[in-house]
Parts: structure tokens; C-alpha cells; sequence
């Protein structure tokens, strides 16, 4: 369960404060993949953040007693000039995987991430691909309850991109899923709930289709609004 | 698949606390030639140049204690600080992809680079006193457990420093430009290389102030025997480390989610 509860948050722009959402309360059921929708800069990524714990909003708590993972596939977090294996080591090391069990998951990242020799390299002499590849790897390879998917499912080539989804299909069944994305069918494929950030703020769906449908009216809806309203 | 077990909150410090500690370990030595060896050339360098220059010069310091041990005793903590006052500027901007992981705040950064000084600091002062020893430069020893004790308070002294500086350097990233102009007169008025004895009288009442003069003195004491601080009050020195330790926990606690959250 993942509850909400007065949630807000506002950013800092040069014409003063601008709300992203105010007093949000819900409650996700267990069991429930949810869907973030909305344009740029509604504060999708910030939404899911602040549910996994990563970013804080103004005032309000998220409470939650599920393993909730670190973005998917972020390699914000490599250190450059560590190998590949020591910085794998790092993660399983912070979630507490030492001694034989991080060999096992080292061993799965290697092979998971076809980089071959590439992971007692330095991170830094990696391609972007390569930094990609290991990051998905090593996000599906420590056990959470939710995983947070921000824009990206999958990495790399075509070969690569098919076995990240075959993964993704095997983990959704032990696994719930947070994904924030701008493509329709893999919302509509992965997600039960659906959170719509819109101009007016933030509104919950029990199917993730009624906030794909509100989200593709508001496509060519905004300037016709707005001069609407005016009248 | 590799469950992450349920861990209570100590499980979880520790666990960061350890892994944070390799990683610094590795990007720190790791990538340099001699490795960690840089653990020991870095502070004997620094001090050995110092020492250099003043027994060139042809001073004795402190009756009964050679040059290079009196500078070795004032030095080494010197460096400690001054490298934890430093780190704790820079420790939430240089650790900024780190805290993509929940688990992972700016206090275990702090507490990560402070611990790693601290045991830095405490190996090279054993190593060169042991080396300056072999070459037969001694003195006397004093007093093992009086050095144990300043040593916890010093390091409560300067985990409190640094938390200050972390919460201080990140809402005023400024402050990076201002670190060197405060650590650097601190150099002079503790004490580090040259005895405060000889300044004025009146003016011993402002130096007592710092206590940083207060832990150089009494390491100085801990360690050489014929050595008497005018300054030194153990008394100070731990008051003002618990304090320091307390007030520093007390800004990264009111502060700490805006070092993290977007603005």
C-alpha cells in the first residue's frame, strides 16, 4: 500500500511559485501498477520521486511499508572511475547484499547486461549504451515491491530492448510497477491506475484508459481553453 | 533473484555506511599510482616539508622535543580538520547521483568522509611517529588513554564541523570560495607550528577561545612527555565538541530535506 496524504509540492520559477499539485490524498491498493500521465513539465517525474521516496514535496507525507527501487536504468550514480563490478557491488552493498548473495547478483548483472570484459572496466570508458545496459541490469536484479519507471522500459538494440521486456512481463508478476511515460500502449499494457497531471492539478483513475483519454483530449485542447475561460 | 531482506534502520546505517566507506576508498586511492600508499605520502609530505624548513632554520621549538615531532603533532590534527571542513562543503554537490537511492542521505556522505579522515589521520600519525622513531627521533611518551579521549571528542568536534559546513555549503554554494579564507588564519592562531607562548599576554584570553588550539596542545601533551600547553583544558575542549557535535546534527536535521528536495 502507498498512501498519500496532503500532498504539496511547488517549484521555484521567475514569476513566482508555480503548484504542481495541492493536498493530494490517495490511497494505492497493493497489487496496483500506476500509471503517471501528463506534459512536460507537470511534474510527473517529480511525482513518482517524491512516491519513491527520492524527493520531498512542500508539506505532506507518503507513507508506505513497501521496498520501493531506485529509478530504473538511472546511472546517475556510477562513480566514473570505479569498474562496473565495483560499482554493481556499491548498490547491492547499500541494499544489503554482501558475501555470496552479491556474487550471485553480480554474476546475474554481468550476464543480464552483455558487457562482457566491459565490467571490470571504469564506468567512464563505458558507451553510453553500455551505461545504460548496466544500470537496467542492475535495477531488475535486487528484489523490490514497486519499481519506479521513469520514461525508459528499455535500453539499447532491438535484441536488448526485447529481452528487457521479457524480463519486465516475469517481474510484473511478483512486482508492481510505477511508470511515467508519453507512450500510450505501454501504459495502457503494464498500468491498472492511471494519475493525470493536468493544468487544474492532479486526478486519480481506477483504469489507467480514463486518464489516457483525458490526457489525449487535452492535446489540442489548451490555447481553445484558456480563451474560453476568458470570455 | 536476490530478495532484499526487510533491515531495521541500524541495519540499513550500517550497511550504507560500509559500502559508502569502499567506495571512497576506491575513487579516492584507487585510481592513483602507489594507490593507498597516498594514505601516508599525503600528510608526511606536508609535514616532512614543514619540518624541513624549520630545522633548516635551525630552531628548537620545544626544549626537549625535536622539531619534526613537534610539527607532526600539530599538524596531523590540523589536516584532519581542514579536510573534513572542506568535504562537508562539497558533500551533498559531489554526491548529488548518490541520493537517487533512497537509503543514501547527505549525513551518511558527511559521516562516510569524516570517519574515513578520521582513520587516515590516525594511521598516519602512528605510521610517522614509527618512522620518525626508526630514524631516532623520539621523545618520551605520555599518556595513551588522555590522547583515546581527546581523539573521540576531537572527532565529535569535527563530524559536527563538517555537517555544518554540508548544510552551510549547499544553500550558500558561496561559501566553497569563503572554506580556505577561514580554514587558512585558523592555521596560525592554533598553534600548528609554532608555540602561541609567545604571543602577548593579553591577548591569551581571545586564543583560548578556539579549540582547535585546545586539541593540537593536548595531542601534544598526550604524546610528549616534557610537553605543557599553557592552553590546554580538557574540560574546553569537550564541552565545546559536544556542543559543536550537537549544533551540527541540529542544522542538518532542520535542514536536511531541502539539501535533497527540488526547489
Amino acid at each position: 500500500m502507498i498512501e498519500l496524504r496532503n500532498l504539496t509540492k511547488s517549484f521555484k520559477t521567475p514569476a513566482g511559485r508555480k503548484v504542481l499539485f495541492r493536498n493530494v490524498n490517495a490511497v494505492f491498493p497493493e497489487g496496483k501498477n500506476i500509471g503517471i500521465l501528463g506534459r512536460n513539465g507537470a511534474g510527473k517525474s517529480t511525482l513518482l520521486r517524491i512516491m519513491g521516496g527520492i524527493d520531498y514535496p512542500d508539506s505532506g507525507r507518503v507513507i508506505t511499508d513497501q521496498r520501493i527501487s531506485w529509478p530504473m536504468g538511472l546511472s546517475g550514480g556510477f562513480q566514473g572511475s570505479m569498474t562496473g563490478r565495483e560499482n554493481a557491488a556499491f548498490i547491492c552493498g547499500i541494499h544489503g547484499i554482501w558475501g555470496g548473495s552479491k556474487r550471485k547478483v553480480l554474476d546475474r548483472v554481468q550476464e543480464f547486461a552483455e558487457i562482457g570484459d566491459y565490467f571490470d572496466a571504469p564506468v567512464k570508458s563505458y558507451s553510453s549504451g553500455m551505461r545504460s545496459r548496466l544500470a537496467f541490469g542492475l535495477s531488475i536484479s535486487v528484489d523490490f515491491d514497486y519499481y519506479l519507471v521513469d520514461e525508459v522500459m528499455s535500453v539499447g538494440d532491438a535484441h536488448f530492448k526485447h529481452k528487457c521486456e521479457q524480463v519486465i512481463a516475469e517481474k510484473r508478476k511478483s512486482a508492481n510497477f510505477i511508470i511515467v511515460a508519453h507512450s500510450m500502449p505501454t501504459l495502457k499494457k503494464n498500468c491498472d491506475v492511471g494519475i493525470y497531471l493536468g493544468p487544474s492539478g492532479l486526478q486519480i483513475f481506477d483504469t489507467v484508459q480514463e486518464a489516457i483519454a483525458l490526457y489525449q483530449q487535452g492535446i489540442p485542447k489548451p490555447a481553445q481553453a484558456s480563451v474560453g475561460a476568458q470570455k | 533473484m536476490h530478495p532484499v531482506v526487510q533491515r531495521n534502520p541500524w541495519q540499513i546505517q550500517r550497511d550504507v555506511i560500509r559500502a559508502l566507506l569502499i567506495r571512497e576508498m576506491k575513487t579516492r586511492f584507487g585510481k592513483w599510482r602507489l594507490g593507498y600508499a597516498w594514505v601516508l605520502l599525503e600528510p608526511a609530505m606536508h609535514i616532512m616539508l614543514l619540518a624541513a624548513i624549520f630545522s633548516f632554520m635551525g630552531r628548537e621549538f620545544y626544549p626537549g622535543i625535536p622539531t619534526a615531532l613537534f610539527m607532526l603533532g600539530g599538524i596531523a590534527p590540523f589536516i584532519f580538520f581542514s579536510n573534513c571542513f572542506g568535504k562537508g562543503v562539497a558533500a551533498v554537490e559531489s554526491n548529488r547521483g548518490l541520493f537517487n537511492y533512497r537509503q543514501l542521505r547527505p549525513f551518511d556522505a558527511v559521516l562516510t568522509r569524516v570517519l574515513l579522515e578520521f582513520a587516515i589521520y590516525l594511521f598516519s600519525l602512528v605510521a610517522l611517529l614509527a618512522i620518525l622513531a626508526w630514524f631516532g627521533v623520539t621523545a618520551r611518551f605520555n599518556d595513551f588513554l588522555m590522547l583515546i579521549g581527546i581523539n573521540l571528542l576531537f572527532f565529535c568536534f569535527c563530524l559536527g564541523v563538517s555537517l555544518t559546513m554540508c548544510v552551510v555549503g549547499t544553500k550558500f554554494p558561496e561559501a566553497a570560495k569563503f572554506a580556505p579564507m577561514i580554514v587558512r588564519p585558523l592555521y596560525f592562531i592554533s598553534g600548528v607550528f609554532f608555540s602561541l607562548e609567545q604571543v602577548p599576554e593579553e591577548y591569551h584570553g581571545y586564543l583560548s577561545w578556539n579549540p582547535l588550539l585546545h586539541v593540537i596542545e593536548l595531542t601534544r601533551e598526550g604524546l610528549f612527555a616534557s610537553y605543557h600547553g599553557v592552553f590546554a583544558d580538557l574540560p574546553y575542549l569537550a564541552t565545546s565538541s559536544l556542543v559543536m557535535l550537537a549544533f551540527g546534527l541540529l542544522v542538518y536535521r532542520s535542514q536536511w530535506r531541502d539539501l535533497v528536495r527540488s526547489q
